[in-house]
């Protein structure tokens, strides 16, 4: 058993368009260490965002080995997949994504292994969202709405957090607060984080910066 | 908070729509109870008239002999037949009144005849209305005059006199066009025992007649169910249209739910759940109406001491389990379509 979050060998992820390939991620190498706060930046269209969704087995490679902590989940059913996205891995969006019509507290209930309200109330007290639990997502700022959106990312205890742009709909004051409460997320509960950015402020929160081009490390 | 609650939500935010949806399945629903419910309710009044007044046997003159009458000897033999017993005879003939065939039918149950006026000679509405003929009027058959006593209320289309039985038989010589009987023994054997033994006769048995009748009624009831069933079914199609929008619509959502560990399984769990509660609540509403509907028709026909057999409990569950299972079927394919979306594009959804 080694030391590592996310592992990948030579991943590949090709899309066809019309009679031509465009390689998204081209023999991407990576890996990442428990406990790493991690930040890819690239200009876009270098494959970000694919190798995000890829790590958190929202798509699936062409070719290449995987593995988030320690799983291999190309090798999984896709409902052990199902499980393991909500088990290990806690997703946060650029557009937040939380459920509309559902109250904040129902937001990070929904998804919950086994119930329990009070321990959902507790993160969003650590979020600051105390006494906002009957609010729906639409009555609060997009600060709020991004916190209520890391407290849903924790509510199962995740072993990695995935970041897609979770600064790109906020200023920057509402920016350096996210990036302060997954930097102590990182620091204080030990979750692995990593950060899909093109913002060089959010990166400089993480401990290692990595550049994509082309679908590769560079 | 889980899936279910969820499903629920989006009937509860989506009011209308829902009520538009559920408006087909009630439709269908009601239409079934109330189309099988009167032709169950009709089946027991023709039951019940069966067992009333059928006996074992009918003995009525036999095709072959070109008479709707049997004669005074014939009708002798059949009385001092030592197997049956309990007789009720019965005559009717033709005769020209003014100018128009008029049929006289002898009759012993005055109870039968809805009239105004007394039991005696009682015309049709239609004789009045047609032939002139009032409360007091003589009508002359065979060189007798009757009086007229009384004027059927209940609107039979046709020229009816109804006379007393023995008078009916007496105006014929002797003559009986039906007699019916009960029988010692097996009523099929008796039956024909007197076609063997007796010319001119046929005997129809009683299991004969209700199974004549039950075959009328079940068709009836096939027919009826046939297209309260067309109902119900456009019902469901309105089911699927409306789950189909509501995954179209809700594509970013079900990503959502996806991303954050929704098994698949569970993802089509939910919609099923959806639809199944729009046929549950449609079907129970429609039910619902078609019971009111069921009263007030059995109110029209004078029909309310069969309302019990209107809603037998096989007719009231069969619906609303029907409406469920039919909007689970319903949800089916929306279900698969939800469980296959791909969670990428799906959050790119606007």
């Amino acid at each position: 058993m080694n030391n590592y979050i996310i592992e990948f060998k030579d991943v590949w992820k090709t899309y066809n368009m019309g009679n031509t390939e465009i390689n998204a991620l081209a023999g991407l190498n990576l890996t990442l260490e428990k406990g790493s706060f991690t930040a890819v930046m690239g200009p876009s269209g270098s494959g970000k965002s694919t190798f995000l969704h890829v790590a958190g087995i929202l798509d699936t490679p062409t070719k290449g080995f995987f593995r988030i902590n320690g799983k291999q989940a190309s090798k999984l059913s896709v409902k052990e997949q199902a499980k393991l996205r909500r088990n290990e891995i806690g997703f946060i969006f650029q557009r937040f994504n939380l459920m509309s019509q559902l109250t904040i507290l129902e937001n990070l209930t929904l998804p919950m292994i086994n119930e329990d309200t009070q321990k959902a109330m507790n993160i969003l007290d650590n979020m600051g969202l105390e006494g906002k639990y009957a609010k729906r997502p639409g009555q609060l700022s997009g600060g709020e709405q991004q916190r209520v959106a890391i407290a849903r990312a924790l509510i199962n205890d995740p072993s990695i957090i995935l970041a897609d742009e979770p600064t790109g709909e906020l200023d920057s004051k509402n920016a350096n607060s996210i990036m302060q409460i997954l930097h102590d997320l990182n620091r204080n509960k030990d979750v692995s984080i990593v950060i899909v950015t093109h913002n060089p402020e959010a990166a400089a929160f993480t401990d290692q910066i990595l550049q994509m081009r082309d679908g590769n490390i560079v | 908070m889980n899936l279910y609650n969820l499903a629920f939500n989006n009937i509860r935010r989506k009011k209308l729509r829902s009520a538009l949806t559920m408006l087909g399945i009630i439709i269908g629903a009601a239409t079934l109870v109330v189309l099988l419910g009167i032709t169950a309710g009709a089946t027991s009044a023709v039951k019940a008239e069966t067992d009333q007044y059928m006996y074992d046997v009918v003995i009525t003159p036999a095709s072959s002999t070109g008479s709707y009458l049997m004669d005074a000897e014939t009708v002798s033999k059949i009385r001092s037949r030592s197997n049956l017993f309990d007789f009720r005879e019965v005559t009717s003939f033709r005769e020209n009144v003014d100018g128009k065939d008029v049929i006289f039918e002898g009759t012993n149950d005055w109870k039968q005849v809805k009239l105004n006026g007394t039991p005696g000679v009682v015309i049709s509405q239609q004789v009045a209305d047609e032939l002139g003929y009032d409360i007091g009027s003589k009508i002359k058959v065979k060189d007798q005059e009757l009086t007229v006593t009384g004027i059927e209320t209940s609107q039979v289309q046709s020229l009816y006199v109804y006379i007393d039985q023995d008078t009916a038989k007496q105006l014929v010589d002797g003559k009986v066009s039906a007699i019916y009987a009960r029988t010692n023994g097996d009523p099929k054997t008796v039956a024909d025992e007197i076609e063997e033994q007796i010319s001119g006769v046929s005997v129809e048995t009683k299991s004969e007649k209700v199974a004549e009748v039950q075959e009328m009624t079940d068709q009836a009831l096939l027919f009826m169910g046939f297209i309260a069933g067309i109902a119900l079914l456009v019902g469901i199609i309105s089911v699927i249209n409306t789950m189909l929008i509501s995954v179209m619509e809700r594509t970013r959502e079900l990503g959502i739910l996806k991303a954050t560990g929704f098994t698949n399984r569970e993802i089509k769990g939910s919609i099923l759940f959806e639809s199944g509660l729009l046929g549950l609540s449609g079907g129970v509403i429609g039910v619902i109406l078609g019971i009111a509907g069921i009263m007030v028709i059995a109110n029209v026909l004078k029909l309310t001491e069969y309302i019990p057999d209107m809603m037998p409990l096989w007719l009231i569950l069969g619906v609303i389990a029907g409406a469920t299972l039919l909007s689970v079927l319903a949800g089916l394919y929306p279900a698969m379509r939800a469980s296959k979306l791909n969670v990428v594009e799906a959050l790119r959804n606007e």
